[in-house]
């Protein structure tokens, strides 16, 4: 259809009252109350902790579930209008920001040749990868500082960054290696006939294609680099420098027993990475829509 | 981020938080040194960072600055469970600040043996003497290494009405006492003990305070040397202890309570008057007072009484268990080091130490600025002890002191028994 | 496809050039090109990960208390005491327990609610949101909000109070029997939603055109799901199996923070006995022995998995890449 304001042609309003009478047939009431337990299961602890936030410590010890009586402000108000609290947030945001890239461009690449180049090793290879995901950050942390002290990179965000990253990489490879598998051969067939180039064929064609699974592999990047502790803990002395986990176990110690406090300002440290995976959540939706049936 | 004892100082930081009053200025103790011209930096890791405590030790700071021209005092206030991760880091990197705090026992001695602690023996001699007996916590063969700035000792903090309530008169001040005290308390409907056994060396106190009671000065002494634990009198703590535990004086849930996280920890629950007392240490007010919304703990109604006495021991009863925390100086640190050392322990910081209520004052001519009542007789109760034993954990060393502290842990939980917390250390000691 | 084609012999040089101009200069465009692609990874992977493990690996040979130099070396003593040491042993089974465990519930559990979320309604992106809040909570504060939540007389207790359960009501963390079914539970709030994420990543790839056909056919939704779209979601839940398992293996933050492997080890795992009985302790040398021993661990369940079950995907593989005959 070139024109939009042609009117509809009775294929395609078929297909659209198909469509829709799927969608209606499909939806039944058990599934929205199926959605609602989970919903609730899920998000109780949560919104324990957000409704925590605006209650006072003397609420909270006297009625541990109650609601908010009276409603306190003071705690997200206090966290809010900290500078420290957006210190955190932002060196957390680039720190993950770092390793997310590093991990999905390093894990992208490699995933490759080991997907779809046939070479000697290359199982070999991927089981090195594989390995990694045997070995715990705690096992190597000794050595990792003084790595890191050597590279002159304490006090860096990408001291952080690239263990982080380097870390993360054996779960990105283990994901991304089937996925760029299961694309389809006659795209490469077809690339292939075209004159491109294995590498045109990576950046042209493999690359958007399989941005849904580079999505999924991000979004894992970044929520374990936003949430991760010993190596911000170990490798930042700088106040300046603090992550947002960091900025909780500060807040938590120093404000030793302010639990409320302690709520608010957790509650308020998990926006940003939801929000994040709100956004991602979408693309994953409609990247997936779109690049199957390309 | 995770240390058996690591607790115990946080309470700086949380009864610092609590003193709303601005910082005074404050006076300068002068030193006679001069800067040679060389400009110096010196590295300086603590864990008050919070509130007046915060602003204290950067006053302090710069006052040192001030009068040692051409030195530079490079603050980090950090957390004090971060403080121990980046210390044991650095320790390991030979990155340590060139001042740092040092808890003493088998934790100094590593680090003596390692060479990462100078010897201010000498250097510092003055305020060695001026601090007296305190200092000995700090000392490796004889050698000093460290000034502790303040020292603590554990006991029972309890909720003065609940006692009244209950009618109890008078503290206890035998075991007897106290097991009765138990009984009146859960005839009446409440739960007597909090005990943040979760944490393990809340629960540790227990047995280090019946080994005190049980075993003579020289055998501790003794153990503390060469690790040896075949005095029967080690058995005999872990039968008071289980003795203790048979009672089920404790409160609900408590193998898994932490000590002082929270109104669900040990603290908080003696804070919010859901038990009547607790064993733990000089920072037991300041903890509380962070766990209640008026910021006030206990209150009027906070008591304090010694460990009781144990019924044929060989320990002296007014002995008592504590620890505290000393300065130190890295062995390559620049030698203006050990000024900055004795200047925080001069007079002047100290006084101030102890009015901002940051700890307990070892310096003795500091001690009459502390001014809460019931620190006040905890200092006396100190100050009158024949000796001080510090805690076994800290003493024996971490690995020797975790198995221990476990040991004890699996008595609280009925699933060890006295011979085991022996064979457990004695286990570790000759395996360290 | 030619299919004489070696290895050397790509589908690009049979398209792209003729064929005489010599397999050797191909051959070494390959490697080239892989080592282009692979380096970035490789590098930063030797670097921060493998070169720090086998540092480990010396270390565990030594007493060592992380000051001064390795020289007291012991040889496997570490090891034997480690593997004779009552509390290892009881965390090794903890981690098969909390891993088969996680596999059981969370697989049935991830299946269900990934095809609940397949289908189309009003609220699913909202819903696939919602799924995936746990796993995106740091464990630090997962683990601050469950153990306020299911502390003794807390807002569980009331909350099974208010709704006349009180009597099931238990020292949720502080007992030694209940603890590790305690942790087990918040495990399963925390990680479920990997599975569904990765779940409904896979059924992405499950044609439409298959449902459509089938329920033309007159297929109910149930017998469409459990006959076509789950065995098409076989590779899928073998990779999240697998790391499942491994991360059942490692299992740390969520374990420390709520019982720190309490009461009386109740719910020790390898690392929490790792941090508490080595590196805490100051015992860098033992920290590294376990430390390799979960790895070995972790190793051989690895390898027996992918014996037995990773294989099959291998072997579904094998016919569409020889096809390609790069």
């Amino acid at each position: 259809m070139t024109s939009t304001l042609a009117p509809p042609t009775r294929a395609s309003r078929s297909a659209r009252a198909r469509t829709g009478s799927r969608v209606a047939h499909r939806t039944s009431p058990w599934v929205y109350v199926a959605s609602v337990a989970i919903a609730a299961v899920v998000l109780a602890p949560v919104l324990y902790a957000v409704i925590g936030g605006f209650r006072s410590n003397g609420q909270l010890a006297a009625d541990p579930t109650g609601l908010p009586n009276p409603w306190v402000f003071a705690n997200y108000v206090g966290v809010l209008t900290s500078g420290s609290f957006w210190t955190y947030a932002l060196n957390s945001v680039i720190i993950a920001v770092i390793t997310t890239v590093l991990v999905v461009v390093a894990g992208v690449m490699a995933a490759y040749p080991l997907a779809r180049y046939r070479f000697k090793g290359r199982q070999a290879l991927f089981n090195v990868f594989v390995l990694g995901l045997l070995f715990p950050l705690t096992v190597a942390i000794i050595p990792l500082f003084l790595m890191v002290r050597d590279l002159n990179l304490t006090n860096t965000y990408w001291g952080v960054a690239l263990p982080q990253a380097a870390f993360a990489l054996p779960m990105t490879i283990v994901i991304l290696r089937p996925f760029l598998m299961s694309l389809p051969n006659e795209l490469e067939e077809a690339a292939m006939l075209d004159g491109a180039s294995r590498i045109g064929f990576f950046w042209r064609i493999l690359v958007p294609l399989s941005g849904p699974g580079m999505v999924t592999v991000g979004v894992l990047a970044f929520v374990g680099s936003w949430n991760g502790y010993l190596l911000p803990l170990l490798f930042l002395n700088r106040p300046e420098l603090k992550t947002l986990p960091l900025g909780v176990a500060d807040f938590s110690t120093q404000y030793s027993a302010d639990t409320a406090g302690v709520l608010a300002f957790t509650s308020l440290a998990i926006i940003p990475a939801l929000v994040f995976f709100l956004s991602m959540q979408k693309r994953i939706v409609s990247g997936l829509q779109g690049a199957v049936k390309g | 981020m995770k240390r058996t004892a690591a607790l115990r100082a946080v309470a700086l930081g949380a009864a610092v938080a609590m003193i709303a009053t601005a910082c005074a200025s404050g006076s300068g103790g002068n030193e006679e040194a001069e800067g040679d011209g060389d400009n110096v930096t010196l590295t300086w890791w603590h864990n008050s960072n919070t509130g007046v405590g915060k602003d204290y030790y950067d006053q302090m700071a710069d006052q040192f600055e001030t009068d040692h021209p051409g030195v530079t005092v490079e603050v980090s206030a950090m957390a004090h469970e971060d403080m121990l991760t980046k210390l044991d880091a650095a320790f390991q990197s030979g990155d340590q600040p060139d001042v740092f705090m040092e808890r003493g026992g088998g934790e100094l001695k590593a680090h003596v043996e390692a060479g990462l602690v100078k010897d201010i023996t000498d250097s510092a001699a003055d305020t060695i003497s001026a601090i007296g007996g305190s200092v000995a916590g700090w000392q490796v063969e004889g050698k000093t290494y460290a000034l502790p700035f303040s020292l603590g000792v554990v006991g029972f903090w309890y909720n003065k009405a609940i006692f009244a309530d209950a009618g109890i008169t008078a503290a206890p001040t035998t075991m007897d006492e106290l097991y009765a005290a138990i009984d009146t308390l859960k005839a009446a409907g409440i739960e007597p003990i909090s005990v943040g056994a979760g944490d393990k060396w809340p629960a540790a106190h227990y047995w280090y305070y019946f080994a005190l009671r049980q075993c003579s000065q020289e055998v501790l002494a003794d153990a503390t040397q060469t690790l040896d634990f075949s005095d029967d009198c080690w058995v005999r703590a872990g039968e008071d202890l289980e003795a203790l535990v048979a009672k089920e004086p404790f409160n609900t849930g408590f193998l898994a309570t932490v000590a002082q996280t929270g109104p669900a920890s040990a603290s908080g629950l003696l804070a919010t008057g859901k038990v009547a007392m607790e064993l733990a240490g000089h920072w037991e007010p300041g903890v509380m007072q962070g766990l209640t919304d008026d910021g006030l703990g206990l209150g009027e109604n906070t008591g304090w009484f010694a460990f009781p006495a144990v019924q044929g021991g060989d320990g002296d009863p007014t002995a008592q268990l504590g620890g505290g925390d000393a300065w130190a100086c890295s062995n390559d640190a620049p030698d203006v080091c050990v000024d900055f050392l004795e200047f925080m322990l001069s007079n002047e910081v100290q006084k101030g130490f102890a009015e901002y209520d940051m700890g307990l004052p070892t310096l003795p001519s500091a001690t009459a600025f502390v001014s809460a009542p019931e620190l006040a007789q905890l200092l006396a109760v100190r100050n009158e002890a024949p000796y001080i034993q510090l805690y076994f954990d800290t003493a024996f060393g971490e690995s020797v002191g975790g198995a221990m502290n476990d040991a004890i842990a699996n008595v609280f939980g009925s699933v060890g028994s006295a011979q085991d917390i022996v064979d457990a250390t004695q286990a570790a000691a000759e395996n360290a | 496809m030619n299919p004489g084609a070696t290895d050397q012999a790509t589908a690009w040089s049979v398209a792209s050039g003729p064929r005489g101009r010599g397999a050797s200069s191909n051959a070494w465009r390959k490697r080239l090109e892989i080592t282009f692609f692979v380096a970035p990874a490789l590098v930063l992977f030797a670097l921060f990960v493998i070169v720090p493990v086998l540092q480990a690996g010396h270390y565990s040979v030594y007493k060592w208390n992380g000051l001064g130099p390795l020289d007291n070396f012991v040889g496997l003593q570490n090891y034997v005491q480690a593997l004779g040491d009552q509390i290892f042993q009881r965390s090794v089974r903890n981690n098969l327990t909390i891993a088969f465990l996680s596999i059981a519930i969370q697989l049935p559990i991830g299946i269900m609610v990934a095809l609940l979320l397949n289908r189309r309604f009003r609220g699913q992106t909202a819903m696939r949101v919602i799924v995936f809040v746990p796993y995106v909570l740091a464990e630090v504060v997962a683990g601050v909000v469950w153990a306020l939540i299911l502390q003794p007389n807390g807002p569980l207790d009331a909350l099974l109070d208010s709704v006349g359960l009180g009597a099931i009501g238990q020292v949720w963390l502080g007992d030694p029997k209940v603890a590790l079914w305690t942790v087990m539970g918040v495990l399963t709030w925390k990680y479920s939603g990997l599975a569904i994420v990765l779940l409904l990543a896979g059924l992405q790839g499950v044609p439409e055109e298959l449902h459509e056909a089938a329920q033309i056919d007159g297929a109910s939704w149930w017998q469409v799901q459990r006959k076509i779209t789950i065995p098409l979601l076989g590779p899928t839940i073998r990779t999240w199996i697998f790391l499942s398992m491994i991360g059942s293996l490692q299992l740390f933050d969520m374990v420390w923070i709520l019982t720190k492997g309490g009461p009386v080890n109740a719910t020790v795992t390898m690392a929490t006995y790792l941090i508490n009985q080595g590196t805490d302790r100051q015992q860098y040398g033992y920290a590294s022995a376990v430390a390799i021993l979960l790895f070995a661990i972790s190793f051989i369940l690895a390898i027996l998995y992918q014996t037995f079950f990773l294989n099959r995907d291998a072997g579904e593989d094998k016919p569409r890449r020889k096809k390609v005959a790069r």
